[in-house]
């Protein structure tokens, strides 16, 4: 199965992570939603629902962080009958990304974070500095996300 | 070896007529090619055929043998020495089969006299040296040593080969240094004389954890090699994973020890060796199988095959 | 922080040899409880010994071998040994130069106070 990036500089951390970690699903977005890269989806209907369940469930979760303790919950992690999903907020100059990915029994929690932790360092410095959420709000974003996915599917 | 086509032609010579002699030829290239049922069908009815044939007799032995069948391919060896006393496949097959049970004197009489019929063989000039290393045979023919244990299997799993009851080398034999056999014509032949007995199995495995050299044969005489090899390569390749991250250099030897087995694996070139025992075998007497099977490995590669 | 294994844990890292024990969870890799020395990542040997066991466990069980009890790993510059219970692993990590015979024995006995 192929990674797809909508930048460059995604395409070394992401493989890596996927690699190490034996992700079988893995997609980096910022916080919006917008699309930065994925592996294990093969449509791209699938990966606009990933990312938009994913960032809304990192803003709920946020939110319930600062209503309990004062401050956001990090990272979040699910443990299905056979599936696990996981979902880190990934720093980055002027910003912050979000990694959900899911894994299976070739993987573990433990891994996961391991691999996790080199990926945060590994697009900590290549990403370049976020333009800010202003332009992921811009009017042009829905366009800016067909065109990702539509670079990453092939189409276009 | 004979491909498909050569196989079928000859499977029609033998349907055409059945008395045909060509069964010797069909039952070998079936054998070699792995289709041991098929080539014991072949062996069986050439010998009803043709009892008074030593060659059959000798066929029917080395297809037994590679099923595992060792009682069988005793009794089908001596039956071609009883008819040919001096048929030299025989002579080395029954003495051959008579080392590794231990029956020194036996096999040394026997290899004697296969080696007088060809000087050039080394495989046979190897299997006296090692004889002769153990220091011959005692009064009672066997080599010294406890009787064996077979492995006890948990119930629904496949014990590692343990179809014969037999000695097992003495640590002053292991210490021996492994002389160089020849490059055998069957890859799966590669380790068989650095392998204390028959309980014992080794497996020299490619990258993808495929099987290159070596066998494994379970209890029924059906060859595991295959799905063992896969199974057991995932978890070197494991190993190699973790080794990216631990900072404690490349790794050099993984040892599993389970209910009935223990496995010791190294790295082969890009493949890996591996070597599994029965559970009752000490883990350090295993790892030292394992050394000399990765030194084999080693200079069978080197020699070209 | 105090846990039914810290006994167990600071018998084994007084052999000679021996930079770390660890009790880890075999499914999801964590830290259960852990003595190491400085320098020895913990986190790190927890997640990928545990998994390494978990596929040694696998294996032995497709090939027909029953259950893996034991797992050894040997390297140029060290050695990493577990030991499975239930849902737990006993991991021990070591210098080369460390007495496996001894180590071995004492982690199978450990184990059987793993629960």
């Amino acid at each position: 199965m192929k990674l797809q990036v909508a930048a460059d500089w995604v395409e070394a951390p992401l493989k890596a992570f996927v690699d190490d970690a034996r992700a079988e699903i893995a997609v980096l977005m910022h916080p919006t939603g917008q699309v930065l890269g994925q592996f294990g989806f093969t449509r791209s209907v699938d990966v606009q629902t990933a990312c938009a369940l994913g960032a809304a469930i990192y803003a709920s979760a946020g939110e319930l962080g600062r209503q309990m303790q004062g401050r956001p919950f990090g990272v979040m992690h699910y443990a299905g009958k056979d599936k696990q999903v996981f979902l880190a907020p990934v720093a980055i100059t002027g910003g912050t990304l979000l990694l959900l990915s899911v894994f299976g029994e070739e993987s573990s929690l433990g891994l996961v974070q391991l691999y996790f932790q080199d990926f945060q360092r590994a697009v900590a410095q290549a990403a370049p500095p976020w333009q800010g959420a202003e332009s992921a709000l811009a009017s042009d974003f829905e366009a800016e996300l067909n065109r990702n996915l539509a670079a990453m599917f092939g189409r276009g | 070896m004979m491909d498909a086509d050569e196989i079928r032609l000859m499977s029609d010579v033998l349907a055409a007529d059945p008395a045909s002699l060509v069964f010797l030829q069909l039952g070998e290239a079936l054998r070699r090619q792995g289709q041991l049922d098929l080539a014991w069908r072949v062996a069986l009815r050439g010998v009803e055929r043709h009892a008074q044939r030593p060659d059959a007799h000798d066929l029917l032995a080395r297809v037994a043998a590679d099923r595992g069948d060792f009682d069988r391919a005793r009794a089908a060896w001596e039956s071609a020495l009883a008819l040919a006393p001096g048929h030299p496949a025989a002579q080395k097959g029954l003495g051959f089969l008579l080392f590794q049970q231990g029956l020194l004197q036996d096999a040394e009489r026997l290899l004697v006299a296969a080696q007088a019929a060809d000087p050039g063989d080394a495989s046979v000039a190897n299997a006296l040296a090692r004889i002769r290393a153990l220091g011959g045979a005692t009064a009672g023919g066997r080599a010294a040593g406890p009787p064996p244990v077979g492995p006890t299997p948990p119930r629904g799993s496949v014990a590692i080969p343990a179809s014969v009851s037999r000695p097992s080398r003495t640590t002053q034999a292991l210490a021996a240094p492994v002389p160089f056999a020849p490059t055998p014509t069957d890859a799966r032949d590669v380790f068989l004389d650095v392998l204390p007995d028959a309980s014992h199995a080794a497996l020299l495995l490619d990258a993808d954890g495929l099987v290159v050299a070596g066998r494994y044969r379970g209890p029924d005489g059906r060859d595991l090699a295959a799905d063992v090899g896969a199974q057991l390569s995932g978890v070197s390749d494991e190993a190699s994973r973790a080794m990216r991250h631990l900072d404690v250099g490349a790794w050099t030897h993984l040892a599993v020890e389970a209910e009935a087995a223990s496995v010791a694996m190294a790295p082969s070139g890009e493949g890996i060796v591996l070597v599994a025992a029965p559970r009752r075998v000490p883990l350090g007497f295993v790892r030292r199988v394992l050394d000399r099977a990765v030194e084999r490995a080693r200079r069978w590669l080197e020699s070209g095959t | 922080m105090s846990s039914p294994y810290g006994g167990m844990l600071a018998g084994l890292i007084r052999h000679r040899g021996v930079k770390g024990c660890l009790v880890v969870g075999e499914r999801d890799g964590l830290i259960v409880d852990s003595t190491v020395q400085f320098g020895v990542n913990a986190q790190t040997f927890a997640a990928l010994t545990a998994s390494l066991f978990r596929k040694a466990r696998r294996a032995a069980q497709a090939a027909g071998f029953g259950d893996a009890t034991f797992v050894q790993l040997e390297a140029e510059r060290g050695r990493v040994c577990a030991v499975g219970r239930g849902d737990l692993v006993l991991v021990v990590v070591a210098e080369p130069r460390v007495n496996l015979g001894l180590v071995r024995v004492d982690m199978l006995k450990a184990a059987e106070r793993l629960s």
